[in-house]
């Protein structure tokens, strides 16, 4: 039979036959926020996927250090059996430039330290220190036009040679010298395009140049931390925070925006969401970079309410969008943050299991200085953070 | 830094969405469109012969006519067009409105049993609207989806009684049952912004009904038959909630047959149904309005094909259907023809019938459907 496939479809006429069925739309705005605060993002140093090198006047100044402990002992020259490195030639560490993060005009001189140090693996006090006259290694400077996305940064092979010798680790801290603003941002280890270090063993151009890895053999027992130390930003001057009464997002050092609401269970548990929207001010950052682009990310807090404080609960989340909000620092004025994937979820979960709190970070954390601001719940009720949610109550479907 | 308690609500904006059926055609308001319990050959004669045909269900005594067991299956789309101002739509909707078997126990008893479409309210809808969702400026257009499948059936065990041609008299239990099931999608455009939503809902019918017909033939020219069923409770639920009670509509019907003219039956037919019974079956308001069903055809011996003589069949008919559009009826014209043919000795028997329905509100939507027919007769 050919009628067996039916077609039901009568949109056609439906400006005339079909009443709207669904539900009334409630949009209400509410002041649902119960804690809000700035707290510092706590992924550990090193974790972030670039490495930043900066050097902005009195507003920043960051450093690179680049741990190279396992050191090759010998080579295998061509038709040969290996034998005791003796000599060190072209060494030079590779560098993946992030090309759109170069800022300044000007030529720029980067210096090599050894920062190589028995203090605390962690102190970045020690490791700022050891940027003096008698821990210099080498120096290399470029023009704006030779910082192309691969950068040969060559370093003294005489120091490369003493620490393969010596059977000593070769940790070095590169800094940016320029007459004007520098700021680059080269690719981490923890970004799959590490730095590697070359040099050739032999004269011989037939024998291939060796090849080094970042490795790093302490913190001895933390292995992870040991990872994350392979290279790693060291922040020797950043612009200053913001207020305690202002919500920040992203900076120096990095930090989140921890907010947990108060949502009546009625809307959550027997209304159906439609949108969600969490209403800001921005205020203006004037400092660094005003009008460049920050991305904003909403995620939800997965922490449950055994983790009281918001600092540790602020780094247990989970993505609810891949969705961020261009922003700019210099920016001012109401600012929507999209959060209706996060009811979906709390919809799931009561209150007790999951507490209703997200964060705001920057997707660039870490690896960026700017830093965007909001007024918190401590400023004038006007510009208080709130939230406005649209849902409709569940239609009785059934009888016509 | 930390805040208050929520309080405040700022803003509430309330947009008006009725609950009505979405059903998109004349013929789909309220609870759906009445199929009618009529077999092919009795569509084919504008419903004339329906209360003096075994296999048609609108009474139980024509199944003492059947002279021997049958198994009748009858399949039915309906190809509709709706036209309105703002455009058209046109639709396929396949039916098997009947089926119905068929036992002569002894010379004077026929036991029958069948199963009938009372009312089909399936059909699907997409409406675009406009919403504020979000700030008072924030119009988004929804895209609102609503299926609806299903339909309210009639099971009827019967009874007749015959003890010669002239007369026979029958008896039925009706059980109405069925559920429709129903589906509402709410679209936005951007799932960044917005959760689109989706909602089900099963709501089934159950009700009781019993009826009774009388056919009397005074001579071999004429005959005559009435019949007419009570209906008790129709209650209507979702899950384990009852969410509506009505009455099952009365009906009744009263026939007359002619076969004064060798080889060709003039018959008409008037039936009356309760429908406004229903009325409280509707979260909405739909109107349900009683209705008159008046039909008439001629059924005639035609040509001889391949060794079959065929019938010929034609009718006209006019109803209002159940219920109706902004208050006001909607009105049903019907014109048919039809054919029967034997098959394998008399075995089997084919029944076509083509119903060209004309539907109207009083408004400037117009509906246009034609319905196949094809019925199927099988004696073992």
């Amino acid at each position: 039979m050919l009628s067996c496939s039916e077609n039901l479809d009568s949109s056609g006429v439906c400006a005339v036959l079909c009443p709207p069925i669904g539900g009334d739309v409630q949009n209400i705005t509410i002041d649902a926020v119960v804690v809000d605060t700035t707290v510092p993002s706590l992924s550990g140093l090193g974790t972030e996927p670039g490495l930043l090198l900066a050097s902005r006047g009195d507003s920043l100044d960051t450093r690179v250090v680049i741990r190279f402990d396992s050191l090759p002992a010998t080579f295998i020259p061509v038709g040969d059996t290996a034998r005791p490195i003796a000599s060190v030639d072209s060494a030079y560490i590779q560098l993946r430039l992030d090309t759109t993060t170069i800022k300044g005009a000007d030529p720029v001189t980067i210096e090599a330290y050894d920062v190589d140090t028995t203090a605390n693996d962690t102190s970045i006090a020690a490791v700022l220190a050891l940027f003096r006259p008698d821990r210099f290694i080498s120096s290399q400077t470029f023009a704006r036009a030779e910082l192309t996305d691969t950068l040969k940064y060559f370093i003294s092979n005489a120091a490369v040679l003493a620490r393969i010798q010596s059977r000593a680790p070769l940790r070095v801290g590169l800094r940016a010298v320029s007459v004007g603003s520098s700021q680059m941002r080269f690719i981490s280890t923890e970004g799959a395009f590490g730095p590697v270090m070359f040099f050739r063993a032999t004269p011989d151009t037939t024998t291939k140049p060796l090849t080094v890895v970042p490795f790093s053999k302490t913190p001895v027992g933390e292995s992870i931390l040991a990872a994350n130390l392979t290279d790693y930003t060291v922040i020797a001057k950043a612009p200053p925070p913001a207020a305690p009464s202002v919500l920040s997002v992203g900076g120096l050092p990095a930090r989140r925006v921890y907010i947990l609401f108060n949502i009546p269970s009625n809307i959550i548990d027997s209304a159906t969401i439609i949108r969600a929207t969490l209403l800001l001010n921005q205020l203006p950052n004037t400092g660094l970079d005003a009008t460049d682009t920050v991305a904003l990310l909403p995620q939800v807090v997965l922490a449950g309410r055994a983790v009281t404080d918001p600092a540790k609960a602020a780094q247990i989340i989970g993505a609810i969008s891949v969705d961020t909000l261009k922003l700019k620092p210099g920016d001012s004025g109401p600012t929507n943050v999209e959060l209706a994937r996060a009811f979906t979820l709390w919809h799931t979960q009561k209150p007790d299991t999951l507490p209703r709190a997200i964060i705001l970070k920057s997707v660039s954390e870490g690896n960026s200085p700017l830093e965007l601001r909001f007024s918190s719940s401590e400023d004038i009720a006007a510009l208080r953070p709130r939230l406005r949610i649209s849902f409709t109550s569940k239609v009785p479907l059934g009888l016509p | 830094m930390r805040k208050s308690f929520f309080a405040a609500i700022g803003l509430v904006t309330l947009s008006f969405a009725s609950r009505g059926g979405a059903q998109g055609a004349l013929s789909l308001q309220g609870l759906g469109y009445p199929a009618g319990g009529l077999s092919a050959r009795a569509e084919g004669t504008g419903g004339g012969v329906a209360d003096f045909d075994a296999l048609s269900a609108t009474t139980p005594a024509a199944l003492a006519g059947v002279g021997s067991p049958a198994l009748f299956v009858q399949y039915s789309p309906e190809f509709r067009r709706v036209t309105t101002a703002s455009g058209t739509a046109t639709t396929t909707t396949a039916r098997f409105p009947l089926i119905i078997g068929v036992l002569p126990m002894g010379q004077s008893w026929t036991l029958g049993l069948s199963s009938s479409t009372f009312l089909d309210r399936s059909s699907e809808t997409t409406l675009d609207r406009l919403q504020v969702v979000g700030a008072p400026t924030d119009t988004v257009t929804v895209t609102e989806q609503n299926k609806v499948l299903g339909a309210i059936d009639d099971f009827r065990l019967a009874l007749a009684w015959s003890a010669s041609p002239g007369f026979r008299i029958g008896v039925g239990g009706h059980a109405f049952a069925g559920s429709n099931r129903i589906t509402l999608t709410q679209l936005f455009p951007d799932s960044a912004k917005f959760i689109s939503s989706a909602q089900a809902g099963r709501i089934s019918y159950a009700g009781f009904a019993a009826s009774l017909g009388i056919e009397y033939h005074p001579s071999r020219v004429i005959g005559f038959a009435i019949s007419g069923r009570k209906g008790g409770d129709l209650r209507a639920q979702s899950g384990d909630t009852a969410i509506g009670k009505a009455r099952l509509p009365d009906h009744y019907s009263g026939s007359v047959t002619f076969e004064g003219i060798p080889g060709v039956i003039v018959s008409a037919r008037a039936a009356h149904d309760n429908w406004n019974s229903l009325s409280s079956l509707s979260s909405s308001g739909v109107q349900a309005f009683d209705s008159w069903d008046i039909g008439a055809g001629v059924e005639a011996t035609g040509p001889r094909i391949m060794q079959r003589i065929i019938t010929v069949r034609a009718g006209a008919r006019f109803r209002t259907l159940p219920f109706g559009l902004n208050g006001e009826k909607v009105s049903e014209r019907t014109f048919a023809a039809g054919f029967g043919a034997p098959l394998t000795r008399e075995r089997a028997s084919l029944d076509v019938a083509i119903q060209r329905a004309a539907r109207s509100a009083g408004s400037d939507v117009k509906e246009r459907g034609f319905i196949l027919s094809i019925g199927l007769r099988v004696s073992p």
